[in-house]
């Protein structure tokens, strides 16, 4: 590094012209303008010779009044969301906070005035491809790629994903020198990183969970990535956000994947149909099943029933019948024959009378057919 | 005393000619580099108030901060590994570096303009050499920043060192000031892949593809619906079923030990007079099967019911 004497910023003794250094950087500029007025005082006095004294008053008061407003030109304004960068001679000096604040005026000291709470937006894709202009390009023919669409990104099983979204960043409140002065167009990086860093991400990543599940881990990966690069950039700049709005497949293949949800909903409802249909039969077999053994039960109770009943009867009957046997047998073989005899057509044939040549011949359908003729 | 004055005065004029000749300013964000005569005598890295010889040198600033380069998008050669095929790969990147060297980089290049060009065949020439090597599996993966930090380091070797092992590609035409072992006076700090794409009609292709996917996807889940509703049918239609037949059997059961009970009842009551039993039962049968109008007897008065009438 070739540096001559001068260069050196705090240079030893370079006469009365010196740059100020330090604290007490304003003095020498005033002693040149205190220098200047009297020199200007002296032409005066030397072009005219009879010129009065007020002349030479008026001018040192115009003088005077140019120094004072040269002097208040360094007060300057910090807003609340603001930091005031102070450069002396382009050389980062110090940073003020909000308030009124002053530098030393041009061209000696000048002040940059960012807001460091401004959200500042970047979107990519969604919505009309912007190229950004302030990258610098080597002729660049875009041609190459597919219809220049930012959002349209591979992902690890080479599918094309149309992700759009937004990066919301602001200054590093802390080091606001560092956005100021470490990096060329910084705003114009964030796009230029954001999107990198997304198809970096996206491309670890399978089209389906890009589509369901990843989309936080994903804005969260690329957040991490931007964060990390500007951080080694020293760019000063904090990345507050990524907002991913929600990923969709390319418009060519979008009818194909729409008919995958339609697909996913009609297996869910086949599902649900049958799980209906066995829901209706299962409980009508199991009642009908509780029918046929409550039917069962209660035909044994009813036969078990009948045979106690009939038993019961039968042990009634019989002891009557110990007691008198061919009596109570007789009485109830009359009784049975009386109850059963009784409105029964009845043919008597006595077999005696065989000889009268009576032919018993029955014509049987006619036996049985009296009712069906009435 | 006058003539004094205006002496003064000139002299003052002179003096502010040749301050302001001789005063330049380096901003924060730039460095400089002083020329005579075309010379380079002087290199300037801190900002600040600077002086130079009036007149005989001159300063051309040079940017202090991080540059952005972005690559022309280039279309490589990589070979598939997972089909064994070589398909074309289309990649675009940018660069971030630093002028580190403002005397190397005025002599190598000195503006930007001419930097790009040599740097975009250097980024191009470097991708093409590490893409050999992989392919845009790697690329699709975690393997990326890998991929890309590779790169940038042979880059920044080539750009910092100017070990220009390829030339013939390299250089198109820029008049090579840049000598063996020398490089641009810039150090490249970042280098990222911005997109690596297929080519537009490789990416036809891939929407080809992905329909295809996407259909084959939507008829399984059909099918998939189908063989589920058909499994939940049938397994129900097994277990009505299954249930009927359990019911029938246990029903069956039922009635059989009733039937059993009901027997054991009445032989244990029966048995104990048969003869009897018989003529009891038999008068019950013929009150229940004997209906009044269509039976009709023929009987004979010898003997039974009507013996009484033959006296």
């Amino acid at each position: 590094m070739a540096q001559s004497p001068w260069g050196k910023r705090p240079s030893g003794n370079g006469g009365g012209m010196r740059p100020p250094s330090g604290g007490g950087g304003g003095q020498p500029q005033m002693d040149l303008d205190a220098l200047l007025r009297k020199a200007h005082e002296r032409m005066r006095g030397a072009m005219g010779p009879d010129g009065g004294a007020s002349e030479k008053r008026i001018a040192g008061m115009i003088l005077a009044a140019l120094a004072v407003l040269w002097l208040i030109s360094g007060v300057y304004r910090v807003n609340p969301d603001e930091l005031g960068v102070v450069l002396r001679f382009g050389e980062y000096q110090r940073t003020e906070g909000p308030g009124l604040n002053y530098h030393f005026p041009y061209p000696v000291e000048s002040v940059m005035i960012p807001s460091v709470t401004t959200v500042n937006k970047v979107e990519i894709g969604g919505g009309g491809a912007v190229e950004n202009p302030t990258i610098r390009r080597a002729s660049a023919e875009m041609s190459y790629l597919p219809q220049n669409h930012e959002s349209l990104m591979l992902t690890s099983d080479r599918n094309i994903v149309d992700i759009g979204f937004e990066v919301q960043w602001k200054i590093d409140g802390t080091n606001p020198q560092d956005f100021l002065f470490n990096v060329r167009d910084p705003a114009g990086s964030v796009k230029a990183v954001a999107e990198s860093a997304m198809r970096e991400v996206i491309g670890r990543n399978k089209l389906e969970d890009v589509l369901t599940t990843a989309q936080s881990q994903i804005a969260e990966d690329t957040k991490a990535i931007m964060q990390r690069i500007f951080d080694q950039y020293k760019a000063g700049i904090e990345v507050i956000a990524v907002n991913l709005s929600k990923p969709d497949v390319p418009d060519p293949v979008l009818g194909e994947f729409q008919d995958v949800k339609r697909a996913e909903q009609d297996k869910e409802t086949a599902e649900s149909v049958a799980e209906g249909y066995r829901n209706d039969i299962i409980p009508r077999a199991k009642g009908e099943a509780v029918q046929m053994v409550q039917a069962a039960e209660a035909y044994k109770n009813r036969v078990v029933a009948e045979a106690q009943g009939d038993v019961a009867r039968f042990n009634k009957i019989y002891e009557q019948y110990v007691n008198a046997k061919d009596v109570t047998r007789k009485r109830m073989y009359l009784e049975t024959m009386e109850a059963v005899m009784k409105g029964m057509p009845k043919v008597i044939i006595d077999e005696s009378a065989k000889g009268t040549g009576v032919v018993p011949v029955l014509p049987l359908p006619a036996v049985s057919q009296p009712k069906a003729s009435e | 005393m006058e003539k004094i004055l205006i002496k003064i005065g000139a002299a003052l004029a002179v003096m502010g000619v040749l301050l302001y000749s001789s005063v330049f300013i380096v901003v924060q964000t730039q460095q400089a580099l002083v020329l005579q005569f075309g010379e380079i005598v002087r290199e300037i890295k801190e900002p600040g108030l600077k002086f130079k010889l009036p007149f005989v040198q001159n300063v051309i600033f040079f940017d202090n901060r991080l540059l952005d380069f972005r690559a022309q998008p280039a279309e490589f050669i990589s070979k598939n590994r997972e089909t064994d095929v070589e398909e074309r790969v289309v990649i675009d990147a940018f660069v971030r570096y630093r002028i580190t060297d403002p005397v190397l980089f005025y002599q190598a290049v000195r503006t930007e303009a001419n930097l790009a060009s040599r740097l975009n065949s250097i980024v191009v020439s470097n991708m093409r050499k590490t893409l050999a090597n992989h392919s845009l599996s790697d690329l699709l993966s975690k393997d990326r920043a890998a991929i890309m930090e590779q790169i940038r380091l042979q880059v920044n070797r080539q750009a910092t060192r100017g070990d220009m092992e390829d030339r013939a590609e390299g250089s198109v035409g820029v008049e090579t000031t840049q000598r063996r072992g020398q490089g641009f006076g810039i150090e490249i700090l970042d280098l990222r892949i911005v997109r690596a794409d297929l080519p537009a009609d490789i990416s036809q292709a891939t929407y080809e593809r992905m329909r295809k996917n996407f259909t084959k996807e939507a008829q399984k889940f059909r099918a998939e619906g189908e063989e589920r509703a058909l499994e939940i049918r049938s397994k129900a239609d097994r277990e009505k079923v299954e249930i009927l037949a359990k019911a029938q059997k246990e029903s069956e059961t039922i009635r059989g030990e009733g039937d059993g009970e009901a027997a054991g009842i009445t032989a244990s009551a029966f048995g104990r007079d048969p003869s009897f039993y018989d003529f009891y039962r038999s008068m019950q049968a013929y009150r229940n099967t004997l209906a009044k109008e269509d039976t009709t007897v023929v009987m004979s008065p010898d003997k039974g019911f009507l013996k009484q009438l033959n006296q």
